[in-house]
């Protein structure tokens, strides 16, 4: 009776805690990367942010519909000065929380012409995509992107290539 | 002794004021006046300057607000340029790929 009790308790709280973003250390690369960027939005100051998105101004107000209903959106960007200042294990690192069941990996794009790899990894709740994360790595480039909550796919894809950059470009580093 | 009475008796003359010693000294003691004027302390005037406090405590915490805002706006849109600009990427290479095995 206790024991089940037990476990009733823990359903509802593991049914009642937020969803959560991945655990990733960065204290290894950042040390070693010349320029960081840190973009780190959770629950309600990501709200806080929505709140300021323009309606009339086409682009803005297609990110507000898009990010409307997450709970977080975290995005990290390391550049380095020269090739090889990460390293395959460092990227593992990245990998190793995002592991089945939870998260899927739906995309994996290796390119040996020009070194970039972008990983796409989905986590699936009742409802459908309910997390998503990006590993994407060139030669002298590290991103990780963590997005909490449900998210289309498309929609953000489609924003990639808008804000007034031509598709193919590189964003804006800020030191 | 006879010098130093000259001297008491020279400091101590008797000496006409100038003429306008009276209005100088009235003058004076008006400005002294006007200065010594007590506060107005009616109950209104306190309540417009906690009102005008109060309106330029909100105004600054509204600015600062808006700031702060338009701060995380731009982080978000950041935020959204990076992810979408990898997603573009690797779907385009996925359509490039699909596309070179299909034809």
């Amino acid at each position: 009776m206790k024991a089940l009790g037990l476990l009733t308790a823990s359903l509802v709280l593991a049914g009642a805690l937020p969803a959560q973003q991945v655990k990733w250390n960065f204290d290894k690369l950042a040390a070693r990367a010349s320029d960081t960027v840190d973009v780190s939005l959770s629950g309600s100051l990501l709200q806080f942010a929505v709140k300021f998105l323009s309606d009339t101004d086409k682009d803005q107000a297609k990110v507000k519909k898009l990010v409307g209903g997450l709970k977080g959106i975290y995005v990290k960007t390391f550049e380095f000065k020269k090739p090889g200042e990460y390293s395959a294990a460092d990227v593992e690192s990245f990998r190793a929380p995002l592991h089945p069941p939870e998260w899927e990996r739906i995309v994996g794009v290796h390119s040996t012409e020009d070194g970039e790899n972008v990983e796409v990894y989905i986590k699936s709740d009742a409802k459908g995509i309910g997390g998503l994360a990006i590993i994407a790595t060139e030669p002298k480039e590290l991103t990780l992107v963590n997005i909490v909550g449900a998210i289309d796919l498309d929609a953000l894809s489609e924003l990639g290539g808008q804000f007034g950059i031509p598709e193919g470009l590189e964003v804006d580093k800020k030191k | 002794m006879a010098p130093l009475e000259d001297e008491l008796r020279s400091a101590l003359r008797r000496r006409e004021p100038s003429p306008d010693f009276t209005e100088r000294v009235l003058a004076r003691v008006a400005a002294q006046l006007v200065r010594r004027q007590p506060r107005v302390s009616q109950p209104w005037v306190r309540w417009v300057a906690g009102i005008a406090a109060a309106l330029l405590l909100s105004a600054g915490g509204l600015e600062y607000r808006h700031y702060r805002g338009e701060q995380a706006k731009d982080q978000l849109l950041l935020a959204v340029r990076i992810a979408g600009s990898k997603l573009n990427k690797a779907q385009r290479k996925v359509q490039m790929v699909t596309h070179r095995s299909n034809s």
